[in-house]
């Protein structure tokens, strides 16, 4: 068992070093909490660490944002439950039944549900994440070139465009805007000034951490400002207690199926686990006997989608690690930090940091596992913090997010920049575009741009040359297809109301 | 026509635009790369291209079926009732994005103005710091004008307002107004809990940035905010 040992080194790497246990049970909390408070989640939380990830070591910082993505996947789960809030769109089948248990007195169960599933489908997702990184980066390193990796880019864009946004167009429209806003700088293979207008700091690019920061932590507080200012945000009373064990063993099948679910899309770039979620409830709906019963609060539901949204997280991480191409906008971010230390991630982290590798798996599993504790002893004392008036809250995050920005290159630009992203960011998520597909598509940007003008050099400009190579062929196609598959849906089948 | 309504045409316009305005951009860097025959234009000129066919394929589904989201997309149940509450609030009037577009606005007046002035009347350092305070004074009170009837807008326009001041009047002096202002303008009226909350932000913000991280955040450096935010930041560390 190579995998087995290593993980035990990895344990105990995390485990012995007091810095590293600190960041653990940081992120942990901070991911929870955050996760749980209406108004912001856990990518808030990301992106306003991500400028001082700078100052960790890059295990560290990786280490952090994959522990919140854990922790952060399961917070959002308290306020679906509680307050029709989804914390982020991972959880939104969460509330579609989880809500109606909460109206039926039911709440506590329903999040003691969500904590167990969580749990449960993390772990195992960790240990399956575990066992197969490395073979399939193995395998990366010698089928995957420029052209495997400019498929795969276009594919995981395809698939985000196509579910990510109110329509298919918007979804493409917001992709579109991250690439352009990747554009601007020099051009990566001849360096041709693009887009500077003359300016120097245009030249050297839109920095992706203000406009990461802008388009998640302010246009989330925008968004919430407004509800507040015009009345429609309110915060609920509650309380809660835990089902019994035999209730959830009574839908062992539900999270079984959930987990391979979750486990599947979590891997397909672009939209992980919040494809996981909403595909885990649609199979729970599509499987069982009592259909009409579903959308009324029935537990299975809330199971299912719980399950589903944390059993992606590990394997969201195969793409990020193996191929380095994050699938969502959390991995993005991770993106961010490895760029941060100089560092690419891909297969070769593998090879030159493979003791990076193994902490943060470690991590993610002990992560996973402690969401059960943490949410059995800290779920009411969770709540009892949704207490904090958002108008408190909105400005330290606004300034945070300030210094954070700040802090990057020292320049108050930055800072400008930031702010115009988050009013951008205000008006774009109110007309059902998406700024996880613009985020993604400014970070997929220059790798797809580079890996695209590589391919094209290595097929010397032929087009025809993708033929040649099976998986590249299979992914653009997959890409097509899908986007194709969507327009269709939208052009000829019954609308949602 | 459909469902089409004035406000799709407009959205759409403005992607129409956008991609003209970078393509028309895109020929300043026309230029051959000898290894690479596609040359730097090829990538943005498709993602432009690519744009057009987005927002025609999105006006052609505005005209058939208006707003709906599609099937199959998580446009519905990732919605954070951002849109609701614009709609119920009457926050789609031309008249408030005429309104908030202004506020919008101000900030890069605020950061082009002076220095206009300067070149203008050949002003030394003095006057150009003068010419600032001026220019921030009228601007607070155009922002306050604006805003008193269009919180949502000042919400907005407030953080880039304060960006663009930091340069000059440093954070130590403007951050605790910035976030009483946010406070404000989201519904908050009772003045010992702005000031408390107010110190207690400070107070974590500059513990953590200036003791503890040694973040060096802007001073500013007109006169009188430059001597006070080096004053505070002595007397912190």
């Amino acid at each position: 068992m190579d995998a087995f040992t290593n993980f035990l080194n990895g344990t105990i790497a995390l485990f012995s070093d007091p810095v590293g246990i600190l960041i653990f049970l940081g992120g942990v909390i901070g991911g929870m909490l955050f996760g749980a408070i209406p108004g912001v989640s856990m990518l808030t939380l990301a992106a306003i660490l991500l400028p001082f990830t700078a100052h960790l070591s890059a295990e560290h910082g990786i280490m952090l944002f994959s522990v919140i993505y854990c922790t952060g996947v399961y917070g959002g789960a308290i306020t679906a439950i509680l307050f029709n809030i989804p914390g982020a769109p991972e959880n939104a089948p969460t509330a579609f039944d989880g809500y109606p248990m909460t109206l039926n007195g039911q709440a506590g169960k329903a999040v003691g549900a969500a904590v167990m599933c969580s749990a449960l489908g993390g772990t195992i997702s960790a240990v399956i994440m575990m066992a197969a990184t490395a073979p399939i980066a193995d395998w990366a390193i010698s089928a995957f070139g420029p052209p495997e990796i400019f498929a795969l880019v276009f594919f995981g864009l395809a698939v985000a465009a196509s579910v990510g946004a109110k329509t298919l167009w918007k979804g493409w429209l917001s992709i579109l805007a991250g690439l352009m806003i990747a554009v601007v700088g020099l051009d990566p293979v001849g360096g041709i000034a693009r887009y500077d207008f003359g300016m120097p700091y245009l030249l050297a690019g839109i920095h992706f951490i203000p406009t990461i920061l802008g388009f998640f932590a302010v246009s989330e507080i925008f968004v919430q400002a407004e509800k507040k200012v015009t009345g429609v945000y309110e915060a609920p009373e509650l309380h809660v207690d835990f089902p019994s064990l035999s209730e959830l063993i009574a839908h062992k099948i539900a999270v079984l199926r959930s987990i391979v679910i979750g486990f599947f899309c979590g891997i397909l770039p672009g939209i992980g686990a919040t494809l996981a979620a909403f595909m885990g409830y649609n199979e729970a709906v599509r499987w069982s006997k009592d259909r009409k019963a579903f959308g009324k609060g029935k537990l299975e539901g809330v199971i299912s989608s719980e399950t589903a949204n944390n059993a992606a997280t590990g394997a969201a991480m195969i793409p990020l690690l193996a191929l380095g191409l994050p699938g969502g906008a959390l991995t993005a971010m991770m993106v961010g930090v490895f760029q941060m230390h100089d560092m690419e991630p891909g297969p070769l982290v593998f090879i030159n940091s493979p003791d990076l590798v193994w902490v943060v798996f470690a991590a993610m599993f002990f992560a996973n596992l402690s969401i059960l504790f943490i949410g059995v002893l800290e779920t009411k004392t969770i709540i009892n913090l949704l207490r904090i008036p958002f108008q408190f809250l909105a400005p330290m995050i606004l300034l945070l997010a300030t210094v954070g920005a700040y802090a990057v290159r020292g320049l108050v630009i930055d800072v400008v920049v930031m702010f115009v992203a988050g009013a951008m960011g205000f008006f774009l998520r109110r007309s059902g575009y998406s700024v996880a597909g613009i985020v993604l598509g400014l970070i997929l940007g220059k790798i797809g741009e580079q890996t695209f003008a590589q391919a094209m050099q290595m097929l010397h400009f032929e087009w025809l040359g993708f033929f040649d190579r099976p998986i590249a062929l299979t992914l653009l196609i997959a890409g097509v297809l899908t986007t194709l598959g969507s327009a269709y849906t939208a052009f000829f089948k019954k609308h949602h109301h | 026509m459909g469902k089409l309504r004035p406000g799709h045409f407009i959205e759409v316009g403005l992607w129409l635009a956008l991609a003209a305005v970078l393509y028309v951009y895109s020929f300043d860097f026309e230029r051959n790369i000898e290894i690479y025959k596609f040359g730097a234009t090829a990538w943005p000129r498709a993602i432009i291209l690519l744009m057009v066919v987005a927002a025609l394929g999105q006006l052609l589904y505005h005209w058939k079926d208006g707003d709906e989201a599609t099937s199959g997309t998580l446009g519905a149940a990732s919605d954070d009732g951002s849109e609701e509450a614009a709609r119920r609030t009457g926050h789609t009037s031309l008249r408030w994005y005429v309104s908030t577009l202004t506020l919008l606005v101000i900030p890069f007046a605020y950061m082009r103005v002076p220095g206009w002035a300067a070149e203008v009347f050949a002003l030394d350092d003095g006057g150009l710091h003068a010419a600032k305070l001026i220019c921030a004074a009228v601007l607070i009170l155009v922002y306050l004008a604006l805003t008193w009837r269009n919180h949502v807008g000042g919400i907005l326009a407030l953080p880039i307002f304060f960006a663009a001041l930091l340069e000059d009047m440093g954070f130590y002096a403007t951050a605790p107004l910035f976030i009483v202002g946010v406070m404000f303008l989201m519904g908050e009226r009772r003045p010992k809990w702005m000031a408390i909350v107010a110190a207690l932000i400070m107070g974590i913000l500059l513990f953590l940035f200036v003791s503890v991280l040694y973040v060096g955040l802007p001073t500013g450096n007109v006169h009188p905010f430059y001597d006070f935010s080096h004053w505070l930041v002595t007397l912190i560390q």
